[in-house]
């Protein structure tokens, strides 16, 4: 799932200060069960927004609204905006992008898009896929060098690592996790196998459509 | 007094469809139980009348002397100790003003109710409700039957009658006391007259036995002896009075034996202690008032030359045989005498079915169709004891509902009332191990009562009645079965925090992924509703918009400074400050104030923000306290961020001089 989280209050405010009414889109797939998309969140943003309105003495206008998915343009279709001057997106950046292309008024994020996650317990997720496009998890027995580790490397640990943390400090080595993994797995001897250097051209894959294969660009 | 929000219109009609809460499935009428101990925890006594009202008319008596066969079903009863149901409707009924009789638009059609207690007097609601014209026909000076002639003051007071009588009557019921039938007016005149006619005219005649010396006149019966001290009369009943009998009217003449300056009180009764039919609570207390209870006696005869000086006893070594029906066996050999000034039968009641003029059955009641209650003369209809015999005035009130709804539909043709007679809804089972694991546990609150040797002094009522502080923390025990979480699929994000969230694993996912919730583990402290992103999840009866419109109702009129405070539990004093006019508004845990109700509440004029946290070592929802924690901080952050931090306090309950008294009763 793809793992969002609000953005700072202030920020939002900054962004549609100038516009007279703002509708407020929720998006009830990955925003919401990161619990920062759903329609609880737009209304408590909402009613948040309006009484900074009245302490700020300005004059917005705030609707709510929540759609299946924001990225999936029937889903949009049906979204009625007629009246209001710009969009306030809670959903992720697919999102934002999408609302923007298909409704034609701006359209500002008041999440930020964090990485694809797995949930870990109650509003607590961990990154653990960047989307790049070359899969290796078989290889590192499940853990995504890509992405758990700070440097992205194929090839791990770098000589950051000490006592099985990164030299970041705030996270494990993912290579050190990935030699343990493998080493309860019995699988170790994957670990001796040098990785090519990484495939950066599936990273800028900006388009897939399914019905064209080999037209991927 | 908080009168907050209603169930009307959010979902109490779809409701019916669902589960019952034992104690309300075993409640003759069905009155919604939890549903009005959940407005009582929170102080809404207006709305719990109004749920009690809607199936029973009568809440101020039974809340006194019901025998609560709802307590017998609570699912607190394997737990610790049941909630104390009745004494909360008596809540209600004395804290809350009765709510404005509503009335259905006038019909043409005429009813006349021949009785006015318990079945006839909830007849004349129901029908008075419809729009009907209702007239009631009683024989005594006054209405409530039993209830003011038979029950003594002691345990129910003419006061506390009143109000559910006067409640009724405000229907535009029609009333003629001092009316008996087949001397003043015939049954026959009155079907003329009316479009129905509903016997409701109870069991008036106390039995006897045939034994010798029992013609004498210091020999009385109990609704006699009862009817007399209603009066006020006191009588000369000597120094030892012996009351013949082992049910509840026994206990009940004893005790007001014992009122009338007797020193010596002796119940002989049939039955052996456990066989005895009054309730337990009944002869405890009339022992404690030092009344002697003698099981397992067959009186023979009752001794004297002129006057009573004794009744002579025999052992009852068996009252029912193997198939358990009455066949006293007794032992001739064993005899007892029970030195006497006065003896009262109170061996059960009946009625004079003959003067009625009504085809009756072999067993000496009126004879009637059970089911829509008609006798065989077209348009008269018989209810409650004079056709099913004795039985609880919750019974008679379900037969007085009975007869109503038959009568409706026999003369309109709309048969949607009697149609709904006898839900069949499922009932909740029991609590899960896991889940009676996990729950706070502790005795119901004691009312403040009389003490023995105070009581027996004079007809004041025995038990005071709960503060509005003692009911609200009473009904908090409540476990409020099947008032929980709702599920509404199509909103479900499939985000599983409710499952997470949830103690007693009442949030489950099945095979196909999707959510549903198990009623038995549920108590409805609204985590899960709380937390839920998609809103797919709300509270029976507290959904996020009753809530606005609850804190809406509480800021009518704020002034310049009113402060909401919002309390988990009953907060006895509002922590006065001078200026400030503070508001509450009370819930059964902070984590039903969302971070939304907050702002909305500024946004209706509150200048300040209270959360008054319950009791240290007193919330029911432990597993909620951290997510209390974690909304507070993020209201807080969100306050700071335009220049409010100041306007939201965070406060614990003091524990106040009530309080203390509540815990050492």
């Amino acid at each position: 799932m793809i793992v969002v989280r609000q953005k700072p209050i202030a920020e939002i405010c900054d962004m549609i200060g100038r516009h007279s009414r703002v509708l407020l889109v929720g998006c009830n797939t990955c925003a919401a069960v990161s619990l920062a998309g759903g329609e609880t969140e737009v209304d408590t943003l909402l009613q948040f927004l309006k009484l900074a309105n009245k302490r700020r003495a300005t004059y917005t206008e705030f609707g709510p609204a929540v759609l299946q998915r924001q990225c999936e343009p029937e889903y949009i279709e049906g979204l009625e905006h007629e009246g209001y001057d710009a969009i306030l997106s809670l959903g992720c950046g697919a999102g934002v992008a999408l609302l923007s292309e298909m409704i034609g008024k701006p359209v500002y994020p008041a999440l930020d898009t964090l990485f694809i996650g797995a949930a870990k317990g109650l509003a607590h997720w961990s990154a653990e896929c960047s989307a790049c496009g070359k899969c290796v998890l078989g290889e590192t027995a499940g853990i995504c060098p890509v992405t758990r580790c700070a440097k992205g490397i194929l090839n791990g640990p770098c000589g950051g690592v000490s006592d099985g943390t990164c030299e970041l400090g705030d996270r494990p080595c993912a290579w050190v996790e990935i030699y343990e993994r493998l080493e309860a797995l019995g699988r170790v001897e994957q670990f001796k196998q040098i990785s090519s250097p990484p495939d950066n051209s599936t990273r800028i894959i900006c388009e897939w459509d399914m019905t064209k294969p080999g037209d991927e660009s | 007094m908080d009168s907050g929000s209603s169930n009307k219109g959010t979902g109490a009609e779809s409701r019916d469809d669902r589960l019952f809460a034992p104690c309300r499935a075993r409640c003759p009428v069905h009155v919604d139980v939890p549903g009005y101990l959940t407005a009582i925890a929170e102080s809404r006594f207006m709305d719990a009348l109004e749920i009690v009202l809607e199936r029973n008319p009568l809440p101020s008596v039974c809340g006194r002397v019901c025998l609560r066969p709802c307590e017998d079903g609570c699912r607190r009863c394997l737990l610790d100790e049941p909630v104390a149901i009745a004494a909360l409707k008596r809540a209600a009924a004395d804290i809350a003003l009765y709510p404005p009789a509503l009335r259905a638009r006038q019909r043409p059609e005429r009813v006349a109710i021949v009785g006015g207690g318990p079945t006839g007097l909830t007849a004349a609601y129901d029908l008075a409700k419809l729009g009907l014209s209702v007239s009631i026909y009683e024989s005594k000076p006054r209405l409530g039957g039993m209830l003011r002639y038979g029950i003594p003051n002691y345990r129910l007071p003419d006061y506390a009658l009143d109000r559910d009588i006067d409640h009724v009557l405000a229907h535009g019921v029609e009333v003629h006391t001092g009316v008996r039938i087949g001397h003043d007016v015939t049954i026959d005149e009155l079907a003329a007259d009316h479009d129905a006619v509903l016997v409701a005219v109870g069991l008036q005649d106390s039995r006897a036995l045939p034994i010798p010396g029992a013609n004498k006149p210091r020999v009385l019966k109990a609704l006699s002896f009862l009817e007399s001290c209603a009066n006020g009369e006191r009588m000369d009943l000597g120094e030892r009075v012996v009351v013949i009998g082992g049910g509840n009217v026994a206990m009940d003449v004893a005790r007001t034996a014992r009122r009338q300056d007797v020193d010596l009180v002796q119940v002989v009764c049939l039955e052996s202690r456990d066989e005895m039919p009054a309730a337990g609570h009944e002869v405890h207390e009339a022992e404690m008032e030092g009344v002697t209870i003698n099981c397992s006696w067959g009186p023979r005869e009752i001794l004297g030359d002129d006057g009573v000086e004794a009744l002579r006893a025999v052992r009852c070594s068996a009252v029912f045989d193997e198939q358990r029906r009455f066949n006293p066996v007794f032992d001739e050999g064993v005899v007892q005498e029970f030195s006497a000034d006065t003896v009262i039968f109170a061996i059960g009641q009946g009625a004079d079915v003959e003067g009625m003029g009504l085809p009756t059955t072999p067993r000496r009641s009126i004879q009637v169709d059970p089911v829509d209650l008609r006798t065989t003369v077209e348009g008269v209809y018989a209810a409650g004891d004079i056709i099913n015999g004795p039985t609880k005035i919750i019974d008679a009130i379900a037969s007085g509902h009975r007869a109503a709804a038959a009568i409706f539909r026999d003369i309109t043709g709309d048969s949607e009332i009697f149609d709904l007679l006898d839900p069949e809804n499922a009932v909740l089972g029991k609590v899960p191990d896991t889940m009676a694991a996990e729950l706070e546990t502790g005795r119901r609150i004691q009312m403040e009562r009389l003490e023995p040797w105070e009581a027996i002094r004079t007809f004041d009522e025995l038990e005071r009645g709960y503060t509005e502080f003692e009911a609200a923390r009473e009904a908090q025990r409540c476990l409020s079965c099947t008032t929980g979480a709702r599920l509404a699929r199509e909103k479900c994000a499939s985000c599983l925090t409710c499952t997470r969230v949830c103690p007693h694993g009442a949030a489950c996912v099945n095979m196909g992924g999707y959510l549903y919730f198990e009623m038995e583990a549920c108590h409805a402290c609204g985590a899960c509703a709380s937390q839920c992103p998609a809103q797919a999840i709300s509270i029976e009866g507290a959904s996020e918009e009753d809530f606005s419109r609850r804190v809406q109702r509480r800021l009518v009129d704020a002034g310049l400074d009113t402060a909401l405070v919002f309390s988990c539990g009953p907060v006895p004093d509002v922590i006065p400050e001078a200026g400030v006019d503070f508001r509450t508004v009370q819930v059964p845990c902070l984590l039903r104030v969302s971070e939304r109700s907050v702002l909305e509440a500024f946004d209706e004029g509150a200048s300040r923000i209270v959360f008054t946290k319950c009791i240290d070592g007193d919330c029911r929802f432990t597993h909620a306290q951290e997510l209390v924690r974690n909304r507070i901080e993020h209201i807080r952050a969100m306050l700071s961020e335009i220049g409010m931090s100041d306007s939201f306090k965070v406060t614990a309950s003091p524990q106040t001089r009530d309080e203390k008294e509540v815990d050492s009763r």
